[in-house]
């Protein structure tokens, strides 16, 4: 039975190669392939950090006294759509190098840790760093960076949102104030 | 005329890429026996087992450039038909179920308990029954006489699952064969 399917196999898949009808595909096919890939996660790894720090810059105005409510605040005016997509964009990332690759074993959990450490460890650097001030203060970015930091700190500001003001009661808390008209 | 046999898988691939892609056929001879076993094994059945062996000649062929001369050219021919065999497998679901989530214990006794020739006559009459998680490395194993780190380049999974898949394999073909001497 082997002999029989040897042949066939080796003539079937001859022929067709001697014919033509089935080609290699070019070097340069594969290497594109990889380029664009590893470009692919580039921009995406770029992407997510930037996104991170977006969601970090936003924080920044608010630590301090108050932590309950400034917490509470926090949560509703945190710019969710930047974790959300800088996730996204890690899993896409991952996906992108499952399915797109040509190399051989590779420690998935080590490569996903890395690069969700990558992501946190650059946003965080850019903070520390000061990029955030000094994109916010120039640079093709400082517009969009200013309306992030005007658009959270209006949500901060006591006295604004739902009808209700707020009041300061001591240093470290607010309460609403009731005896305002709405 | 050149001394074929004497090369390398490795060697002779460069030669394919480079020079006569006729020497193609020289691939075919070494590995077609091996895969055709290999996917009938995976299968049950041996006229999907060659299809699925052609095709994935054909795709190597194309492919070939992708492949990286300074890793081993069996473990991504093997690779080729185990992605060929699972995708016809799951094309065709409904025929056989996978056991994904199967718990099965270990079994580190086998080799004291039996010879290896015993294992592998075992190993031939009951792998038919056996899901195709523990049946793959069990057979890659035992029967094409891979080593755990080849298996875990075909495979794409850590060595030390290749380890314990292996271990669990052999507590299930115990059982099953035994069942079946019954």
């Amino acid at each position: 039975m082997s002999k029989k399917n040897q042949i066939n196999i080796e003539n079937e898949v001859m022929s067709q190669i001697k014919s033509g009808k089935i080609s290699m595909k070019p070097k340069w096919y594969f290497m594109l392939g990889s380029t664009l890939m590893f470009g692919s996660v580039v921009v995406l790894t770029v992407v997510s950090i930037f996104l991170f720090n977006i969601a970090l810059f936003s924080l920044k105005p608010h630590y301090g006294p108050g932590a309950g409510f400034r917490l509470e605040m926090m949560i509703n005016s945190f710019p969710w759509w930047a974790p959300i997509i800088a996730i996204t964009g890690i899993i896409l990332a991952i996906w992108l190098l499952k399915k797109y690759d040509f190399s051989y074993r590779k420690n998935f959990p080590l490569i996903i840790l890395s690069f969700i450490l990558a992501v946190i460890l650059g946003a965080i650097l850019i903070d520390i760093l000061g990029f955030n001030d000094y994109f916010a203060k120039r640079g093709p970015m400082r517009g969009f960076y200013r309306q992030i930091e005007n658009q959270t700190n209006d949500n901060f500001r006591p006295g604004k949102g739902n009808g209700l003001r707020l009041r300061k009661y001591n240093q470290d808390t607010f309460e609403i104030d009731k005896n305002v008209p709405k | 005329m050149r001394d074929i046999q004497k090369l390398s898988d490795e060697q002779i691939v460069e030669i394919i890429r480079t020079k006569d892609k006729e020497l193609f056929s020289e691939i075919i001879k070494r590995y077609e026996e091996k895969l055709l076993r290999y996917a009938s094994y995976l299968l049950n059945d041996s006229e999907k087992a060659k299809d699925s062996v052609q095709n994935s000649f054909i795709k190597a062929y194309v492919n070939l450039n992708s492949f990286n001369s300074k890793f081993k050219f069996s473990s991504w021919i093997y690779r080729i038909t185990h992605n060929e065999a699972i995708n016809y497998i799951n094309k065709n679901k409904n025929e056989k179920p996978f056991f994904e989530n199967l718990e099965i214990e270990s079994d580190e006794n086998l080799e004291e308990e039996y010879s290896k020739n015993e294992i592998i006559s075992m190993i031939k009459t009951c792998i038919n029954q056996m899901p195709i998680m523990y049946k793959e490395p069990l057979t890659l194993y035992y029967l094409e006489d891979k080593s755990y780190l080849e298996i875990s380049d075909i495979l794409r999974i850590p060595v030390n699952t290749v380890g314990v898949r292996i271990s669990r394999a052999k507590a299930l073909m115990k059982k099953i064969c035994l069942k079946k001497t019954k």
